[in-house]
């Protein structure tokens, strides 16, 4: 579950498509807007999606 | 049923609401599942998915009429209508409480150390302190002192400048005969020499340190707290609590900041806040530069974020005072104070460092082959001799122009100009003061800009920009006359 830095709301994909309606970045700022208070934060790029399923997967793989 | 709860009378709103409401149910169509005052409440404080299917569901005149009476409502209400509703339903709830509690302990004590410390950070006697606490260990000593200072003294002195520069410069002039090409690449103002070197050895640690900063203050909750904060203080200013957040965010880029001016209520906070974006706020690099150049001078560094603030609430205020119109009030929910988690923070400052590196690098490339250009054309001289009589007014040599003109394309590409004067040796403590001062106050960059423009109008921005480099002129050259009639060196 994602949730907003400033306010602490969940963050659903819907709820963030509405807040990003209309902006002037057209999208290509590569931040999510809560619609709640409107705080943007980085999206989480798709390399560091795959680190960190990379990082899971060896610390499930390292016996104990 | 309770007869108590019986006696209390239903929910009116103020006159003007309740005639708008009115109005709107009257001019409903369409076949809604929510009854029309339902949905008129939900058109007055703008739900989206209402406004969607009122949208779809009635002929486009119709849906004019409306939206025109939400506006006018709206245009005619010194507060926002959306909160006037909010603000009568939470004392309707409150009458009907109070007909059917009663309270017979005191308030509730904070349990947690959590709780505590929360309401610390809030309170003024504590909460400033608290502030200054934060400012000065996570700005001051972490980004400026350790980041700014000995990493990238490290990375720029030691690796950049003793082994890969030198190898990529004798590199390029063995295998590229051509001399301007040689220039482009390697020159004083090449893309490799400037533009790879600023981003990775100067600006990337920079803006890592103050993203490890945000990312742990945004995983304790500490930003909202701070919104509280600084409430009453942002009243002085026109604004509320609420500008804390494009303010906080203006502090990473104020471009996006510019963008996020929308969630503000009314178009006069909208304005004072751009306004207050393009003068007083570094971005997160410009930041981290100035905190590199004056680390060495504490009293400077002083001196220049007393200005600042000085200016920040000077000018704030003034602007408050021409533009009419009354602060709106703010009001959150406190997410709990939490311990940061590392690998959230690690997460953050990654996510936050690839969305800065792909904003900041093309536009360094950028601004090096510009100014090639501009070098080969004899543009570049032309506009620095052009800009040194007004260098030279603020006491600095006339190659602080260059900053200056770096200044244009990017602010921190600027700061990062005086870095290199500075390294050369070429600024005295006050002149520094002066020259970061000038920088900081000055223009936005070109992406700010054109984000002003599209956000405020070209009218707006226009004169913001020439507000903006006004001020930061005669700020600079008060600044300078000051120190140099006080005898103060820092």
């Amino acid at each position: 579950m994602r949730v907003c830095a400033f306010c602490g709301r969940e963050l659903t994909q819907e709820g963030i498509e509405r807040a990003c309606k209309g902006c002037s970045a057209f999208g290509g700022c590569r931040l999510v807007k809560c619609p709640s208070c409107g705080y943007e934060q980085p999206q989480e790029p798709p390399w560091i999606r795959k680190l960190i399923e990379w990082v899971r997967h060896r610390r499930q793989e390292t016996p104990r | 049923m309770n007869s108590s709860l019986a006696e209390t009378a239903p929910l009116r709103y103020t006159p003007a609401i309740e005639h708008a409401i009115a109005e709107i149910a009257s001019l409903l169509r369409g076949s809604y599942a929510l009854r029309e005052r339902t949905l008129a409440l939900l058109l007055l404080q703008n739900d989206p998915e209402i406004w969607e299917e009122v949208r779809l569901q009635e002929t486009p005149a119709t849906f004019e009429r409306i939206r025109a009476l939400c506006e006018r409502l709206q245009q005619e209400s010194e507060l926002p209508v959306a909160w006037q509703i909010e603000q009568q339903r939470q004392q309707w709830s409150q009458q009907i409480a109070a007909r059917v509690l009663s309270q017979t302990a005191a308030l509730p004590q904070p349990r947690t150390l959590a709780d505590r410390i929360g309401r610390l950070c809030m309170n003024p006697w504590t909460g400033f302190p608290i502030l200054a606490l934060v400012l000065y260990f996570g700005l001051y000593q972490f980004v400026g002192v350790f980041g700014a200072g000995t990493v990238v003294d490290w990375l720029e002195n030691g690796l950049f400048g003793q082994y890969i520069n030198p190898f990529v410069e004798r590199l390029v002039r063995a295998t590229i005969p051509w001399r301007s090409i040689q220039e482009l690449l390697v020159g004083e103002y090449g893309v490799w020499t400037l533009g790879v070197t600023y981003a990775i050895a100067l600006i990337l640690p920079i803006v890592t340190f103050f993203f490890l900063v945000f990312a742990v203050l945004e995983d304790t909750g500490y930003l909202p707290r701070l919104a509280m904060l600084i409430d009453r203080a942002f009243k002085w200013l026109g604004l509320n609590g609420r500008a804390v957040i494009p303010i906080v965010l203006g502090f990473g880029c104020d471009t996006m900041a510019t963008v996020v001016t929308r969630i503000l209520e009314t178009r006069r906070e909208r304005i004072l806040t751009t306004f207050l974006l393009t003068l007083a706020i570094p971005c997160s690099a410009q930041l981290g530069v100035v905190l590199a150049l004056l680390a060495a001078h504490p009293k400077g560094l002083l001196l220049w974020a007393g200005v600042l603030v000085g200016v920040f609430l000077l000018i704030g205020w003034l602007a408050a005072q021409v533009l009419p119109g009354n602060p709106t009030p703010f009001y959150m929910e406190l997410p709990p104070m939490r311990l940061p988690s590392l690998s959230n923070v690690l997460l953050k400052t990654l996510a936050r460092l690839h969305w800065y590196f792909m904003e900041v690098f093309p536009l360094f490339l950028l601004a090096s082959v510009l100014i090639w250009i501009g070098q080969l054309m004899g543009l570049f001289g032309l506009i620095v001799r052009g800009m040194a009589p007004v260098v030279q007014a603020l006491g600095l040599p006339a190659d602080a122009a260059i900053a200056f003109l770096f200044g244009f394309f990017r602010r921190d590409y600027g700061a990062a100009g005086l870095y290199q004067l500075q390294e050369q040796g070429m600024l005295t403590g006050n002149q520094l003061l002066v020259a970061a001062v000038v920088l900081t106050l000055f223009v936005p960059c070109v992406a700010q800009f054109l984000v002003t423009i599209k956000e405020r109008g070209l009218r707006v921005a226009l004169v913001m920009f020439v507000l903006a480099l006004g001020i930061a002129l005669l700020t600079g050259l008060l600044l300078a006359h000051a120190l140099m009639w006080l005898g103060v060196t820092v």
